[in-house]
């Protein structure tokens, strides 16, 4: 590949004066001034929203900025699409990996510049430039594997295996280790840090403060599509840049009285699952009680989706067994599940939280849409699902100017609250909140966990499951760790708890025994013994 | 049964495969390219249907086959464009956009061969003569197979060629490689710089051809004349092939070639005293249980439905 | 911020709001008329290319349909049946299920209506009901067949359902040609069915010739109506629109998917089985070879064109139905052959399913509006 040549000195990429303003209107991007020289790391911070994700896609050519000049190697450049960026040396690791699933690591690493002759590929090259570029770049992958089949790690090297056989020069990381294991983090910072030392010049976008002051630089903090400031990493604090992001000194610290659990209101035993695909649960025992917040940690795909579905009824466990308030949940289906009381906040709102083409008032009734009062003696009455919507869309805050609006044109925080509106005033006996906050701005954010919070204060029993430790360990009452499909480890406890014991147990150097796991539940078998349900 | 059995194993009834079998053969692949570029071609049926209206009228008025066939497989390449276009320019539904196609392409050609013959039928009172037929020398000293093989259109191996030229070109060309990562990651696709729909666009253009060679195959080789509406569904016969065939070019050709042997079948059966209308029903019941047996050990086996296939 | 600026700004982006659908309204309709005159002017080209007068053509077709009573009563009889295969398709389709299976349940409806209305005898208005509901009936069965492959195996309903069409038409062909022919005529077809079970001609209420137009008209307009209040006004229309929009959050919302889809396949079959009866019953009073012609794939045309909202169904089944009229005498009376007619309709189709077009519309309208405040 021949790369275009670059100036000799001056910044890698540079943005001048660049905006850039959508067909809808909408400015993502107000006059942004940047400049990275070659061979730093830098970071760039700001909410969801404040147009990092835009200018990072503007460097590699997605878009096209409205006004301004993006410079790549010291030069104006104009990037009609990544192929232009990529031969002036720009890489991008998007979020969502940008991977063919059915294709191997090779082949997915060479696509688009295949080895070989007069338009045939030469696998064989394929697989002997993967391997050596791993080889020299510390970045492990079994060439020969398939995509779908390797952890989500190794599809991020993959990634960026990708960017290096197309000779980058700059590396965009986009949320790289939202998805990754600590030391999976750890193996891709020292990574990095080794392209760094090796000339590369590295945009690490994050929301992990904590991430950040570990691997980069320099901080660039961008804030409603403009560049709020750029600071040395040396001299930043997580505080610090979280008010220059917010705009204000925002603590997400959530003011809660201590739990006051009741009876127990979920109790699973002995569950089990087994799947062609996806993970497998072992002999899960646990209790959550009325009135108190019970996180369940681990990195993600130990399990906690197919939790998570097995308790809302979109799954049948193999094993075991899970009763509510002393009613067995087996046989029913998922609205049998509903029924008994089981709200859910799924983790993936686009996937199944929401019809996107649907209107709000529509998206808020799925669970009630056959009863009164919206509908009475097989009939359904619009204007009750309106007024349902209008109450809902007031107690919510949902920012909207009318519940006919279909939620495709919301923004994630608000998207998300129309699901937790209709989650919870359900009122339900036991919600399962699922990843509540990912891609949410931080005032939705804090609205989240105030109304988690009141939920479990008026009585519910709450699971949450979340990959974020920080959230976890500001709203749990009791914690659970899953690793591999097991329960690791239970704190009754989570005061003083840090998210690096967390860690610890989350990544099985430690474990705690089953005494500890299971004291204090009753029954352990998991036969209808019970004896409040013999009765 | 004896009787059946001298039907099936005769070197005639073989031929009769071969020669039935072709427009199914080249249809499907037709189809299973454009699946795998990500876009369904349904307009199969039309494209087969205006090649062979375009290959009969232009091999008459101009009396060379060649430029016939050749006149024939653009249109329907054309129309491949035209689905791409719609598609990808226009954010058409590629379903709803095939049926208005296959629409245009029955109207368009029953209108066209009225106007211009002033007859309601087809081409039949327009001399516009066939493809070559194709005898590899020594071949007929093949025992069965010799006399099956000897005779057929140039066509049908073109048709039996395309099994493997599609797996080559899929799994061991630039084009191919990045024919199936448009497909099944356009995203990823595009973030590699690769110009998803100039891809799309070839492969559709790529479809339609074959269709056309189908639909060339029907006026210039089965017979020597355009009938209207004469592909009588073939082109979505050939589609169930194609999922049939599980999106895999031997899979599609296994699958296809199973829909003329069945046709072939039923045609001879015919003979025997038994309502044609009826045995002409079993490929299509073989493809019914065929559906389901396939979707219930897809379903067995917890796989995910391609996403094409889904809609 | 204030409450009262609160409130302010909301009612601006509500009056906002308001405007905005109004203008997408407005654009929709004149993009609706905008299109067919597309597919008109199209036509004209296309005919005046080959030699043909197109203003005399377009004259005859365009008022020739409504010259005479009969033709008049032509025109219905062809948009009954028309719209009622149209509404069978728009069902499933609002589930999002491409079911291309209105082939298979008429001609399933029309063996069924006609068995019953030959050779069972009943009371007066018993004898048209009973047919229609085995009509109905079957129609439904057929639907129930790929319908249940699809909710329960997950097998794909365009191919399934195109197979069965192929199987139930030449089942149909060989019971006409075969055990249902009426014996000692030379042409094929059934026996006339009995009196009583007849649709009644609307000749007898409106004293004009209407042809063979009948009271299956009326029952083609309730049916519009009564599944335009299944879709919008009942629990199971609900379930249907949030499958049709994302299936997967319809199950997790508890709604049973595969019992929806099989619903929307089994109502869409019953009404594809009501059109077989209307043309039993009403329009040749027995089974003839291929009696629906080419009707039940321009049905999903139907359905389209209206975005499967049934009262518009039926709009656009009338107008589809008045070309067609207008296409058989404009051939009659110039050289013009009927088919520019499905080629107009192609085109419509073609416009209609580019669905950027409108919305590259309304974007430079909100743009040229937004440049001028």
């Amino acid at each position: 590949m021949m790369n275009e040549p670059w100036g000799k000195a001056g910044p890698a990429v540079a943005a001048r004066q660049v905006t850039k303003t959508y067909a809808n209107g909408v400015r993502a991007v107000r006059s942004v001034d940047l400049e990275v020289p070659p061979g730093e790391i830098r970071a760039v911070v700001g909410e969801n929203g404040a147009g990092k994700s835009t200018l990072m896609k503007m460097f590699y050519g997605l878009e096209q900025p409205s006004a301004g000049a993006i410079l790549v190697g010291g030069r104006p450049r104009v990037l009609r699409g990544p192929a232009s960026a990529i031969a002036l040396g720009v890489g991008m690791v998007h979020q969502n990996l940008m991977l063919v699933p059915s294709f191997t690591v090779a082949q997915n690493v060479v696509l688009g510049v295949e080895p070989g002759r007069r338009g045939l590929v030469d696998p064989k090259a394929a697989v002997e430039r993967t391997a050596r570029l791993a080889e020299e770049s510390g970045l492990t992958v079994d060439p020969r594997a398939r995509v779908e089949e390797v952890s989500v790690g190794m599809r991020q090297r993959t990634e960026i295996l990708k960017a290096l056989h197309r000779k980058a020069r700059v590396l965009i990381l986009d949320e790289p280790t939202a998805v990754l294991t600590p030391q999976e983090t750890e193996d891709l910072f020292a990574a990095v840090r080794r392209l760094r030392d090796g000339g590369m010049t590295v945009l690490f976008i994050s929301h992990k403060l904590r991430e950040v002051r570990e691997i980069s630089d320099k901080v660039s903090v961008m804030r409603a599509g403009s560049l709020v400031g750029t600071v040395a990493t040396a001299d930043a604090t997580e505080r610090s840049l979280a008010s220059m992001m917010v705009g204000r000194d925002l603590s997400l610290d959530v003011e809660r009285s201590p739990a006051r659990p009741t009876e127990t209101t979920l109790r699973v035993r002995c569950l089990g699952y087994e799947a062609a695909t996806g993970q497998w649960l072992h002999g899960l025992d646990f209790d959550v009680a009325a009135g108190e917040i019970v996180g369940v940690a681990g990195i993600e795909g130990n399990g906690q989706s197919e939790l998570a579905e097995i308790l809302a009824g979109l799954r049948r466990p193999s094993t075991g067994t899970v009763h509510l308030d002393g009613t067995d949940t087996a046989g029913l289906d998922v609205a049998g599940h509903r029924r008994a009381g089981i709200g859910y906040v799924p983790e993936d709102r686009l996937y199944n939280g929401a019809a996107l083409d649907a209107s709000i008032a529509d998206n808020l009734v799925v669970d009630r849409h056959d009863r009164p009062p919206l509908a009475r003696r097989g009939v359904l009455y619009p204007g009750a699902v309106r007024a349902h919507a209008e109450e809902l869309i007031g107690e919510y805050a949902i920012r909207t100017p009318d519940p006919s609006v279909p939620v495709r044109a919301l923004s994630g925080g608000n998207l998300q609250k129309v699901i937790v509106a209709r989650e919870l005033s359900a009122g339900p006996r036991l919600l399962i909140a699922s990843q509540v906050t990912r891609g949410v701005d931080i005032g939705a954010m804090r609205f989240m966990y105030e109304r988690l919070v009141a939920a479990r204060d008026a009585g519910a029993a709450v699971l949450l499951i979340s990959a974020d430790l920080t959230e976890l360990l500001g709203l749990s009452d009791r914690l659970l760790v899953l690793k591999d499909g097991r329960l690791v480890a239970r704190f009754d406890d989570t005061t003083g708890l840090t998210e690096k014991r967390v860690g610890l147990y989350m990544l099985g150097v430690e474990e705690h025994g089953r005494d500890r796991l299971t004291v204090g539940l009753d029954t352990l078998t998991a036969g209808p013994e019970d004896p409040g349900e013999t009765t | 049964m004896s009787s059946v059995l001298d039907v099936v194993l005769s070197s005639a009834f073989l031929a009769a495969v071969l020669r039935i079998a072709t427009p199914y053969l080249l249809a499907a692949f037709g189809g299973l390219v454009a699946e795998r570029a990500g876009i369904s071609n349904i307009a199969l049926e039309g494209q087969m249907l205006s090649a062979a209206c375009t290959g009969a009228l232009v091999a008459g008025y101009s009396g060379s086959v060649a430029l016939g066939a050749v006149s024939g497989v653009a249109v329907a390449t054309l129309l491949g464009v035209l689905l791409a276009a719609l598609r990808l320019e226009l954010g058409a539904d590629a379903i709803i956009a095939g049926i208005g196609l296959n629409l245009l392409a029955s109207g368009g050609t029953a209108y066209a061969v009225y106007s211009l013959l002033d007859d309601k039928g087809g081409t039949s009172g327009l001399k516009s003569g066939s493809l070559p037929s194709i005898t590899l020398p020594g071949v007929e000293n093949v025992p069965v197979l010799g006399d099956a093989l000897s005779g057929q259109n140039l066509v049908t191996w073109l048709a039996f060629l395309a099994a493997p030229f599609v797996a080559w070109l899929f799994y061991r060309t630039r084009f191919g490689f990045h024919l199936r990562a448009v497909g099944e990651m356009p995203d990823a696709a595009e973030s590699v710089g690769i110009a998803v729909r100039r891809v799309q666009y070839t492969g559709l253009a790529l479809s339609g051809a074959l269709a056309g060679l189908a639909g060339v195959f029907l006026s210039m080789g089965y017979v020597s004349f355009f009938v209207r509406d004469m592909t009588a569904g073939r082109g979505f016969i050939a589609l169930a092939a194609v999922f049939l065939g599980g999106l895999r070019p031997w899979g599609v050709f296994l699958a296809a070639l199973g829909f003329g042997a069945a046709e072939a079948l039923a045609v001879q059966l015919g003979t025997l005293d038994v309502p044609p209308q009826l045995v002409s029903t079993i490929p299509y019941v073989m493809t019914l249980v065929a559906l389901a047996l396939y979707a219930w050990r897809r379903k067995r086996r917890g796989r995910a439905v391609p996403a094409a296939a889904s809609l | 911020m204030t409450t009262t600026a609160m409130t302010a700004i909301e009612t601006e982006d509500r009056r906002q709001y308001r405007a905005t659908r109004r203008r997408d309204f407005a654009v929709d309709l004149s993009m609706a008329l905008a299109t067919i005159l597309a597919a008109l002017v199209i036509g004209f080209l296309v005919m005046l290319a080959t030699g043909n007068d197109p203003v005399r053509a377009y004259e005859v077709m365009l008022t020739g349909p409504l010259e005479r009573s009969f033709r008049v009563g032509r025109w219905l009889e062809d948009a009954t049946t028309l719209t009622l295969l149209g509404l069978s398709v728009a069902i499933p389709f609002r589930a999002r299920q491409i079911s291309l299976g209105a082939e298979s349940q008429v001609y399933a409806g029309a063996l069924a209506a006609a068995t019953v209305a030959i050779f069972v005898p009943l009371p007066p208005v018993v004898a048209v009901i009973v047919p229609m509901a085995a009509a109905a009936a079957a129609g439904a069965g057929m639907g129930l067949v790929p319908g249940a492959m699809k909710a329960r195996l997950g097998a794909n309903e365009i191919v399934a359902t195109l197979m069965l069409n192929a199987i139930v038409v030449r089942v149909y062909d060989y019971l006409v040609n075969g055990p249902l022919k009426e014996s000692g005529s030379s042409a094929v077809h059934s026996k006339s069915i009995q009196q009583d079970s007849a649709l009644t001609p609307l000749s007898d209420w409106f004293g004009v010739p209407l042809g063979r137009a009948n009271i299956g008209f009326g029952v083609m307009l309730l049916t519009a109506a009564a599944l335009w209040l299944l879709i919008t006004r009942t629990p199971l229309g609900y379930r249907i629109r949030m499958t049709g929009a994302n299936p997967d959050f319809a199950a997790y919302g508890g709604i049973r998917v595969p019992r929806v889809i099989e619903w929307s396949f089994v109502i869409g079959g019953a009404v594809a089985g009501l059109a077989g009866a209307h043309l039993v019953q009403g329009v040749y009073g027995r089974l003839e070879p291929g009696l629906a012609g080419s009707l039940a794939f321009e049905g999903i045309v139907v359905a389209l064109l209206a975005r499967n909202n049934p009262l518009v169904v039926v709009i656009a089944g009338l107008f589809y139905s008045y070309l067609r009229a207008g296409g058989d005498i404009m051939e009659q009376q110039t050289d013009v052959g009927t088919e520019i007619v499905v080629v107009i309709q192609a085109v419509i189709v073609l416009l209609v399913t580019a669905q950027a077009l409108p919305n590259l519309l309304k974007r430079r309208i909100a743009r040229r509006q937004v440049g001028v405040r």
